[in-house]
């Protein structure tokens, strides 16, 4: 049996001594007998050694593929080795919530500039220290919107399932309404929209790049939007930040989106961090804690958890959020990997991927019978109409260790192609894809 | 310390990727944005930058740290290596569930697991942190009674002692708060809440043990004055480690629960996140668990969505690689490992407090759980040096401090949860000091109330934080 | 002008129709160092002894309710920037003007509310 006591049978022998009992069964009576179990129905306890085993047995279960040509919310990016030998040190993996600012400035700074790198990218003025993913970023994007007499949102656009689902989840108990506008790719009908925004609506939300990596003229909504008296909230994928148009430049009251891209493994879903930034004048409605600058009582700069009185524990019952954590390791995780790669690295990274999905979207348009439902201009995802083909194409690519984009449908596959996809392994890729269409 | 921002050169490259032999795409201008002002600084200035940030951090594995209710236990290093193997790392969530089988195995085997050991019938381990787990549960209970055509129920009690997330949780999940007050005994008072349950009452949300540390005795009365009046009975699991295989929720009468993998189940804090806070239920409450849960037919498994589900809390299927490091540790620790910790738990805790007894005031008649609270009001009025000021203090000798001034209900609290994973000498030093610094408030009381004085910061100007936020890096 | 207290803490300086409000000492006492006041919006109705606006301090949220029932004609924004300016002088500094039509019987005098907190 293994457990992780450090205490010998003399120590527990003294220790009760000291505490005046017999056995430390005596400790819990408290307890009602007749509801103590005698015994966990679950397996014995085992070495180190033989969990690693059991454990080793089940990742080797699932296919690790060599090429991955699937995004649709979670990708698959170059990490670099920096990244994950710094964020494995263990000051940072075992410390708790920087709740006692002397001891964890490390955590604290590390926040801070957490917090600057996510405004820089979305030219934003506030962030937090990151909420649990991109869906609940969002959610909790939407609903930091809310005013007395504004309780509406509307979702504007293709936005990712999982995204859309979550708000739904976290609007419908605030009794919040949504309404969803379909666009057609990326062409959103204005006219449409003003109609749909009323004196109650709350904000409007779109994903940029959308759900099938479209690119929208995000600026001329938000003018539109904001004509309304609504606010504009904008889910962003974080690599598309390091080229295209920021929120803040867009017009956006606030940013939002999942920072699994950077530096994060895809890891089967998570854990994943979602961002959340928004202009100054929201700064006492935005959730989740908040690390400020100051000084200490010498004067020297000291980094503290801040703006505290919007937060759960003090608000209790009037809280009008109830995160109180945020996921800091995978948010030291992204501000090691902005840092290591910097801004020339960055946007190559970004340059690549846009490059190679467009590259790759060229070459499969070439093949006959293959036609892309994206019209205008799309990041780094894209999707191709194959007529009854999605199934064997991904079944070929799956025998050469390769995972194709997303099925849509019978028709329709999503694809994500990032850097990490080479012109050799693309144009092998091809030819599979060529293949299963001929035959 | 200089910021990343501060440190950063023009010109100056940190790692770069392959660049593609294909042409370069590029956009129109109007979709560009301007510049991206990202630090530029060399990978060793990076590596130089980090590794002083995490010299200014302390973690479990840098000393005691006995933060009350929050289970800083030691994080076994066996559970990091498994989370990093590249068959749970590099698996995309959406690729086929043939292909996943060993994830899905995974989040299935600890789902059992976890039923088992708080006796419920069924748990989703989709919320990511404890905080999320309380929604999802409070949650599920909506959809409960609402299909039942049971409208009116509305409130949701929390005993005055409760974490203030509780009432937060409720708000969010669209119930309205009734606070109730403890007896004397710091327990549920039960005349009150006889008072309080009726045709309106969705559920009553409990910590058992209590945030002070005790385990709420009557709790098979509450349960059944609860359940009598039609409410449910919510178990916050923040202090499930006192009583992991010694005593299930389930069998205390609860029908939801939310678990704190990184607090109960080894699995790191990461300085705040990311954790992960499974939710338990019930049969009657198990078809609104979060979409999808994962199911078994023959030796396979796979995911299935009930259309009666809450729907999704989050993307994907929540913090899957701290499951695995879960897993890995109640796989390590199994039936016999588990109560034992919880009792060695519980007799640290009570070590602790007898050797503390007799100077600082605390609940002396009954045993304390896996955690106790001391008052310093008396400290304070006599000395004026408060709780805070003890607190800091310890930081000069190299521990972490107690979770200070909760629960609210105590005046000058300090709360200590030592956990299992300390051993008898570290607890007799911690006693010594705390008892080293009882003396010198009285003989040295402005040592103390200026503490820390080892650290690399005083004690920071919080007011002026607040007052005028700075909250970003910004170009000089 | 009249000087009125409300059990609630807060203060109502009347002259004709128009009060003008704040907090009370003892308020700003018991709050500690006020970081924030959200200020009502100037037209906003309000009923007395319900809620006017919301003050932070480090580590607390207090709402602030309404000594008068009437319409808030008036907000002192020099506390959107400087809200310390309660803690130097709670009598001084005053949040907003509401225009009323009568004094609620539950308001008290200074001396009967100074009553209350010995």
């Amino acid at each position: 049996m293994g457990n992780y006591v450090p205490l010998t049978e003399n120590d527990i022998k003294e220790m009760l001594e000291t505490i005046g009992v017999s056995s430390l069964d005596a400790l819990f009576s408290d307890i009602p007998k007749k509801i103590r179990l005698k015994e966990l129905n679950i397996p014995s306890g085992k070495s180190q050694q033989e969990v690693s085993d059991v454990m080793k047995a089940l990742a080797s279960k699932n296919t690790v593929y060599d090429v991955i040509l699937r995004g649709a919310g979670s990708y698959s990016h170059y990490i670099p080795a920096f990244v994950k030998n710094i964020t494995s040190r263990s000051e940072f993996v075992t410390a708790y919530t920087p709740y006692q600012a002397e001891i964890s400035q490390g955590i604290l700074q590390a926040i801070f500039e957490y917090q600057s790198l996510v405004c820089i990218m979305t030219g934003m003025d506030v962030s937090n220290a990151s909420v649990y993913n991109g869906a609940s970023a969002a959610a909790e994007g939407v609903l930091m919107c809310r005013e007395r007499d504004r309780n509406k949102a509307i979702i504007l656009g293709n936005v990712r399932p999982d995204t859309l689902k979550t708000i739904k989840t976290y609007a419908s108990a605030q009794c919040m309404e949504i309404l969803e506008m379909e666009a057609n790719d990326a062409f959103v009908e204005m006219d449409k929209l003003k109609e749909l925004m009323g004196e109650d609506t709350a904000c409007v939300y779109l994903e940029q790049p959308g759900y099938y990596g479209e690119l929208y003229s995000a600026d001329k909504i938000a003018e539109a939007v904001h004509s309304a008296g609504a606010k504009f909230v904008m889910g962003c994928n974080p690599t598309s930040l390091a080229l295209l148009k920021s929120p803040g430049e867009c017009g956006a009251d606030v940013a939002v989106g999942d920072g699994q891209p950077l530096g994060l493994p895809m890891a089967f879903g998570g854990p994943y961090l979602g961002f959340m930034a928004c202009t100054e004048k929201m700064m006492r409605k935005i959730p989740g804690r908040i690390v400020g600058e100051t000084v200490d009582h010498d004067g020297r700069r000291a980094f503290v958890l801040t703006l505290q009185a919007r937060e759960q524990h003090i608000r209790r019952e009037r809280a009008s959020s109830n995160i109180c954590s945020n996921q800091a390791l995978c948010a030291l995780t992204a501000t090691a990997y902005l840092t290591c790669l910097g801004k020339e690295g960055f946007r190559n990274v970004a340059k690549a991927c846009v490059s190679l999905s467009h590259y790759f979207a060229a070459q499969l348009q070439k093949i006959e019978g293959v036609e892309l439902q994206n019209k205008g201009e799309f990041f780094h995802e894209f999707v191709t109409i194959i007529p009854d083909k999605s199934e064997e194409i991904l079944k070929a690519l799956a025998k050469n260790k390769i995972l194709g984009g997303l099925k849509l449908d019978s028709d329709r596959i999503l694809w994500c192609v990032t850097e990490t996809s080479t012109k050799e392994s693309l144009d092998n890729v091809i030819d599979i894809v060529r293949g299963a269409i001929c035959c | 310390m200089l910021l990343i921002f501060e440190k950063s050169q023009e010109g100056k490259k940190g790692v770069d990727v392959r660049k593609p032999e294909v042409k370069e795409y590029s956009y129109s201008s109007e979709l560009l944005r301007s510049d991206l002002d990202l630090p530029e600084v060399s990978e060793v200035d990076a590596v130089r930058h980090f590794t002083e940030l995490s010299k200014r951090a302390f973690g479990v594995d840098d000393g005691f740290y006995p933060l009350g209710s929050c289970t800083m236990k030691y994080n076994p290093k066996i559970n990091e290596e498994v989370a990093s193997l590249k068959g749970f790392t590099d698996i995309h969530p959406l690729q086929p569930e043939e292909d996943a089988q060993g994830a899905l195995e995974g989040i299935y085997m600890l789902s059992q697991l976890l039923s088992e050991i708080t006796g419920m019938d069924a748990v989703s381990l989709q919320p990511a942190a404890g905080a999320h787990g309380e929604y999802t549960g409070l949650r599920l209970i909506s959809s409960y009674h609402k299909s039942r055509g049971d409208i009116k129920r509305n409130k949701i009690i929390v005993p005055d002692s409760a974490h203030g997330t509780n009432p937060a949780s409720a708000t969010m999940a669209g119930f309205e708060v009734i606070n109730v007050k403890s007896n004397e005994e710091k327990g549920v008072d039960l005349d009150e809440l006889r008072a309080v349950v009726g045709e309106d009452t969705a559920a009553l949300m409990l910590t058992n043990p209590t945030t002070l540390g005790l385990f709420e005795k009557n709790i098979v009365e509450i349960a059944e004055i609860v359940h009598n009046a039609g409410g449910l009975l919510y178990y916050d699991g923040a202090n499930l480690n006192a009583v992991m295989g010694i005593v299930r929720p389930g069998d205390m009468g609860f029908d939801v629960v939310h678990l704190n993998l990184h607090k109960t189940f080894s699995t790191p804090h990461g300085g705040g996140g990311p954790g992960s806070g499974p939710v338990g239920c019930k049969m009657e409450l198990a078809p609104y668990l979060p979409n999808p849960s994962v199911v078994k037919y023959g030796d396979e498994y796979f995911f299935v969505n009930d259309p009666d589900s809450i729907g999704k809390v989050g993307s994907f299927y929540g913090n899957f690689l701290v499951y695995v490091r879960a897993l890995t540790y109640i796989l390590t620790l199994g039936k016999e490992g588990i109560p034992y910790s919880a009792k060695i738990a519980v007799l640290n805790a009570n070590y602790l407090k007898k050797k503390l007894q007799d100077i600082y005031t605390t609940e002396k008649k009954r045993h304390c759980m896996h955690e106790f609270v001391l008052s310093l009001e008396k400290l304070k009025e006599e000395t004026g040096v408060s709780a805070m000021d003890v607190a800091k203090s310890m930081i000069d000798y190299k521990m972490h401090p107690p979770t200070m001034y909760f629960p609210m209900i105590v005046h000058e609290a300090l709360m200590f949860e030592p956990t299992e994973t300390e051993n008898k000498e570290t607890l007799d030093s911690v006693a010594d000091l705390l008892r080293k610094l009882h003396e010198m408030a009285y003989s040295d009381p402005a040592v103390l109330k200026s503490a820390p004085h080892s650290t690399v910061i005083s004690r920071p100007d919080e007011v002026t934080a607040a007052r005028k936020p700075i909250v970003r890096y910004k170009k000089p | 002008m009249s000087l009125y207290y409300a059990q609630t803490h807060e203060w109502a300086e009347t002259e004709g129709n128009l009060a003008t409000v704040g907090i009370s000492d003892h308020a700003q006492h018991e709050l500690g160092d006020i970081v924030f006041i959200e200020l009502p919006e100037k037209g906003k109705k309000v009923v007395a002894g319900k809620f006017l606006c919301e003050v932070e301090s480090v580590k607390a949220v207090s709402e602030i309710y309404s000594p008068v029932t009437g319409t808030v004609v008036e907000v002192n924004e020099e506390l959107e920037s400087s809200p310390e300016k309660i803690n130097e002088d709670a009598r001084a500094n005053w949040i907003c003007k509401i225009e009323f039509e009568r004094v609620p019987e539950s308001l008290m005098s200074e001396k009967e509310y100074l009553a209350t907190l010995a």
